[in-house]
């Protein structure tokens, strides 16, 4: 129980750290947030409207003191650009972006645990040798190009896919729910599902197989090789269920990095996400809604460390030895 | 001067038509560069006793390349260009809100920018850009960011607001065009041609309207644009996220695209690029062309079905006053509105405004009260219109707001009731990042109009003649692309100096280099796209050429000793690090 409260106060820890971080670094960036509406608004009186709009007029102290006090609350702030809560903002793009992760990190772990073992089974042959170059190309291959060609292949060529956005334009939805399980929702997620778990599986692909050299080096695969178990039984059923526990790790780590991490694929195939909220705010220096889209994706990241710590923990009983 | 041998081989331009003549050119042009510098090192030597300090090193800022890819590499063009007179230019690529950060807030720390005006319908007439770019009330905090001061400018700029007469006007504009080229306050460079796009299967062609200076994607093609078969949805992209959509506040260019639609103004831009009567039956002007008196169609309806009244139009010009920071300047004009019945209003001005039409009438959207007025009246502290988010998005145009989603697209259906129903039964804007996949899009049937294309045009024209489905179409922009000089920094406050620079900006190349021949070249804010206000062959009247440039500056007292470019005798460098 001790274990579990000093590793919850120290996630709320990391969560204060990183959130002061965040608004020291908007605050202290060049530009103003003034210079995304000079394009249209000028004089010398607009300018100040917008700063005592902004709250911009308010000392330093007194912005972080508001900040801090509002977040405790679950207020975010209102975002300078679309003028609504940042939580309306983020939370409206928010499911796509963890749809969008979620499926791809299944695929690529489904796949990369059951190549990742195979390929261990078949060390030193030729299927290793192709394979472990193959995974590497396409771990190295840069998402927006892996992107493009699946789009000009799958979709302007072949046109069995559409090219862009999260549904078809104009199509209308009863629910949010009906939306994401249409076919049209979910033939918009398959390019850049694809894409993201090309480039995902590589991670758990190498994991397991490294993994698995090392059980299989175990006596009790030995034992069941005397057995006399089919290969499938060994490496699926006996050495694959001992090497899985990092991959499990690796998983639940890959969510937090990856929801927020989609700005390439999100922007190649204009998927709605939050990547693509994250740059825009940047670059239009709309602080609260960086922050807030920061923050969000912070959370789930430290949130699913702290998951998989706790479940770590849980699962095997080494780890609760060692930290009693 | 220098010798003969030195000067351009004559055949340079005509050899740029092809991609290699371009390069050769490029290179010749190079080689030139070197030899001359070399050989002024040589004869300038003389005159090195009476030169003042040499200039500092410059930095011409630019946005970055990936960002803006035709302007940098102008940029990069032009800094080559200049280091042949001498000059240490570096070229600087930064996002746009650095840039603006640097340029527009800071007027005393830059030195050379590439920059832009965009397009817009209002910008038809000429008085926009005239005024507010170059009028000294403009410099410290508005659009003369450049920090142009020059009275007999001001005064024939406030002369051409109050003459209403047409010819007359037209007169003075010519006038300050020639003052702009004569004083090279900016090195214009392009109007660069907008492209657009649509597929002739699902659009009648014959139902576009070209608007000159806006092309076909504007309000009269969205308005009476024809379907063809059962695709009765127009489709369209956008490569910016969406911020706004209310009738008080512009914050992009493409919002501006969905207000149009949605509210009404009493006037409308026209297919002309003039001021044409819209939700008004008439307008008339008193002699004096102090007030005008504007009478309102009868029968007109808010979205809600709530009737539109006059208290709704005088309340649209008023509450800019005090709660719309943006629309303000067009409504300042107005020094008294006067109701005279029940369709009828007065608007008197405190002075003549020639522009008031365009500026004005054309440019303020009729916005319901029932709706707004209670908004703004519960403002808090340091809030305007502009941060009110109104959802329902209710006016009385042609099209009607059905929905936003954030990323992904804006669907507006269209108003059946309007006097001036559109054919289509909706218009879907979608916002499409990514330039080559609009080009798919657009192919496949995902798009079927394209409103925005940032790419190259040659790749567009490529795809429409592979297709076979697709019109593109041509105009030239109100817009212009240029350098700014910081005229509160010398040398660029001297006139000789940037008229030199000016002169060694080779545009062709820029032209057909950079805007791979998608431009035409430019020396006046006033767009060939407005052919009434545009003064004819002014972009002939400046003389280019390097020895030009040269010798404009060797009569300037300006002298290259050491390779390196200074200024007159007796000038020190007063800005270097």
């Amino acid at each position: 129980m001790a274990y579990f409260l000093k590793r919850f106060a120290h996630m709320i820890f990391v969560l204060w750290a990183v959130a002061t971080i965040l608004f020291v670094m908007f605050r202290t960036m060049p530009g103003t947030p003034l210079a995304a509406f000079i394009d249209n608004t000028t004089t010398a009186e607009q300018q100040d409207a917008l700063i005592r709009q902004f709250g911009l007029d308010k000392s330093f102290g007194e912005q972080y003191w508001l900040f801090l006090s509002n977040l405790m609350q679950g207020d975010l702030g209102q975002s300078f650009f679309f003028k609504k809560p940042v939580v309306e903002v983020v939370m409206e793009v928010f499911p796509n972006s963890v749809i969008l992760t979620l499926t791809s990190l299944t695929v690529a772990y489904l796949f990369g645990i059951v190549a990742g073992a195979y390929l261990s089974w078949r060390r030193g042959s030729w299927v290793e040798g192709l394979g472990i170059p193959a995974v590497l190309m396409t771990r190295a291959a840069p998402e927006f190009w892996l992107g493009m060609v699946l789009l000009a292949f799958f979709s302007f060529h072949l046109g069995w896919l559409p090219s862009g956005g999260a549904n078809s334009s104009g199509s209308d939805w009863s629910s949010g729910w009906e939306r994401v399980t249409s076919l049209d929702y979910l033939s918009h997620l398959a390019l850049p599902a694809i894409t993201l778990a090309i480039y995902l599986q590589g991670l758990p692909l190498l994991l397991m197989r490294s993994n698995m050299l090392n059980v299989l080096q175990e006596e009790f695969i030995t034992m069941a090789r005397m057995k006399g178990l089919s290969t499938w039984t060994i490496v699926m059923r006996h050495a694959a269920r001992n090497a899985l526990l990092p991959v499990a790790t690796a998983f639940a780590l890959g969510i937090g990095g990856a929801v927020g991490g989609n700005v390439v694929v999100e922007t190649v195939f204009s998927w709605p996400g939050i990547g693509r909220l994250l740059v825009n705010a940047v670059a239009s220096s709309d602080y609260p809604l960086a922050q807030g889209a920061f923050l969000m994706i912070t959370a789930v990241l430290v949130v699913m460390n702290f998951i998989a710590d706790v479940s770590y923990h849980l699962l095997d009983p080494r780890v609760r030895v060692a930290t009693r | 001067m220098l010798p003969n041998s030195l000067t351009m081989p004559p055949d340079s331009q005509k050899t740029e038509s092809t991609p290699r003549g371009l390069l050769r050119a490029a290179f010749t042009r190079a080689a030139f560069g070197i030899a001359a510098t070399a050989t002024i090192m040589g004869s300038a030597m003389p005159a090195a006793a009476q030169s003042g300090d040499p200039i500092r090193e410059l930095t011409l800022i630019s946005r970055a390349q990936a960002a803006n890819p035709q302007q940098f590499q102008a940029a990069e063009l032009i800094a080559q260009a200049w280091r042949q007179l001498g000059l240490d230019v570096q070229v600087q690529g930064m996002p746009r809100p650095q840039q603006s950060d640097a340029v527009w807030y800071n007027r005393d720390t830059w030195d050379l920018t590439m920059w832009q005006m965009v397009g817009r319908p209002e910008r038809s007439d000429p008085d926009e850009l005239i005024y507010n770019l170059f009028h000294s009330t403009t410099m410290e905090k508005g659009y003369n960011f450049v920090g142009y001061m020059n009275p007999e400018y001001d005064k024939i700029a406030e002369k051409q607001r109050v003459t209403a007469n047409r010819a007359d006007r037209k007169v003075l504009i010519d006038q300050l065009q020639d003052i702009v080229n004569e004083d090279q306050v900016y090195a214009f460079l392009v109007h660069p041609l907008q492209t657009y796009a649509f597929d002739k299967t699902v659009w009648d062609a014959s139902s576009t309207v070209v608007q000159p200076g806006l092309g076909i994607k504007n309000f009269w093609t969205f308005s009476g644009i024809k379907p063809l078969g059962g695709q009765k949805d127009m489709i369209l992209n956008s490569s910016d996220e969406l911020n706004a959509i209310n009738p008080f506040y512009i914050s992009g260019a493409t919002d501006s695209w969905i207000t149009e639609l949605v509210w009404d103004r009493m006037m409308r831009i026209g297919p002309t690029g003039l001021a044409e009567p819209w939700a008004a039956k008439s307008v008339q002007w008193a002699d004096d062309a102090k007030s005008v008196t504007v009478t309102l169609r009868d029968g007109m309806k808010w979205h809600d079905g709530k009737p539109v009244t006059i208290d709704d139009v005088v309340f649209s010009f008023t509450a800019p006053v005090k709660y719309a920071p943006m629309y303000k300047p067009f409504v300042s004009g107005i020094a008294n509105i006067e109701v005279l019945d029940s369709s009828t209003v007065r608007f008197d001005l405190a002075e003549p405004n020639a522009a008031f039409e365009t500026s004005t009438l054309a440019k303020i959207n009729l916005a319901p009260k029932h709706i707004w007025e209670p908004l703004l009246a519960n403002l808090g502290e340091g809030e305007n219109a502009e941060s009110v988010l109104e959802t329902s998005r209710i006016g009385s145009g042609p099209f009607k707001f059905n929905r936003w989603a954030t990323q992904q697209e804006v669907v507006l259906d269209a108003n059946k009731g309007h006097w001036a129903a559109p054919n289509m039964e909706r218009w879907i804007l979608r916002i499409v990042l990514n330039v080559e996949a609009t080009l798919g899009m657009l192919r496949s049937g995902e798009l079927n109009f394209l409103s925005d294309y940032t790419g190259d045009p040659a790749l567009l024209m490529e795809a429409a003649n592979a297709d076979g489905d697709l019109d593109v179409v041509e105009s030239v922009d109100i817009g212009f692309q240029y350098v700014a000089f910081n005229l509160r920094r010398p040398p660029f406050d001297d006139a000789a100096f940037r008229r030199a620079l000016s002169a060694a900006i080779n545009r062709e190349l820029i032209r057909k280099a950079a805007y791979n021949g998608f431009a035409v070249n430019a020396n006046s804010v006033v767009s060939p796209a407005l052919s009434f206000w545009h003064k004819a062959g002014i972009d002939k009247e400046l003389p280019v050429g390097m020895d030009l440039a040269k010798s404009i500056l060797k009569d300037a007292g300006y002298v290259i000793k050491g390779g390196k470019l200074h200024y007159p005798a007796g000038m020190s460098e007063k800005l270097g690090k």
